[in-house]
């Protein structure tokens, strides 16, 4: 991994055509402004990696049409049984 | 007299809703951004289920679970974001169940299923607006549905 020092004020440049400028600098946090094209997605790793599994949410549905919501019942009935404490009601779904 | 309208979902066939059930999310969620509206629907005999069903996109719909239902310590924690997406004044204590109702999507993962209490999704029960909750540390993590039905914490 590339590392580099900046200060507020400083900005890097990706590709030519991207720039991301330290805009402030507190005690826990670095606040960033990012120049890019329209069409470059810009979002923080976290909502990135939530929107995947969103998608991969969505898709099981989507793939199973009406039997999606049997299919995921199915599955957790499946793990489930009587002595389930955890979480009342699984087992009867 | 409120209308009462009629979503044909995919999964779920027809649903009657009328205006006091619909959420409205002012980013969307993750993923699915332009999808703004939403309503929940609970299916008595696979309680403790919670559905959310997309008014625009009958194919957009996800299966959550009510996060204490999983982990019965889960705390509520908010960014500043999402109280600013929610209107909720950044220095209210709330109570999950009276002002929020906090649920956990289920992502089916391997043979089981997954939920990521580090990004709940909130519904403000005081105005109906709806969040999924970013949290950028980990505070609850990744919880996984074992045999016997037990929740277990993924490492």
């Amino acid at each position: 991994m590339l590392v580099l020092r900046r200060r507020a004020g400083e900005a890097i440049i990706l590709g030519g055509g991207i720039e991301i400028e330290v805009m402030e600098i507190s005690r826990t946090r670095v606040k960033l402004g990012v120049r890019a094209p329209r069409e470059v997605s810009v979002a923080r790793r976290e909502v990135a990696v939530l929107a995947e599994e969103n998608r991969k949410a969505s898709d099981f549905m989507i793939s199973r049409g009406q039997q999606g919501v049997g299919d995921l019942v199915r599955l957790m009935r499946n793990l489930a049984n009587e002595s389930s404490k955890v979480l009342p009601g699984l087992a009867d779904m | 007299m409120p209308v009462v309208q009629v979503i044909r979902s995919t999964h779920l066939g027809d649903i009657e809703w009328g205006p006091g059930s619909e959420l409205y999310l002012p980013v969307g969620l993750p993923g699915f951004e332009s999808e703004r509206r939403m309503i929940p629907v609970e299916v008595p005999a696979q309680r403790p289920l919670v559905f959310l069903q997309s008014l625009d996109v009958p194919d957009t719909c996800f299966v959550s679970l009510p996060v204490r239902t999983i982990f019965p310590e889960y705390q509520l924690q908010l960014s500043e974001d999402d109280r600013q997406n929610l209107l909720i004044d950044q220095d209210r204590e709330l109570a999950i169940g009276a002002d929020v109702l906090c649920l956990a999507l289920l992502v089916p993962c391997d043979s089981t299923v997954q939920a990521n209490l580090d990004a709940p999704i909130i519904i403000n029960l005081h105005n109906r607006r709806c969040a999924q909750s970013v949290l950028s540390g980990k505070f609850a993590g990744y919880f996984r549905l074992a045999d016997g039905g037990i929740w277990e914490a993924v490492c």
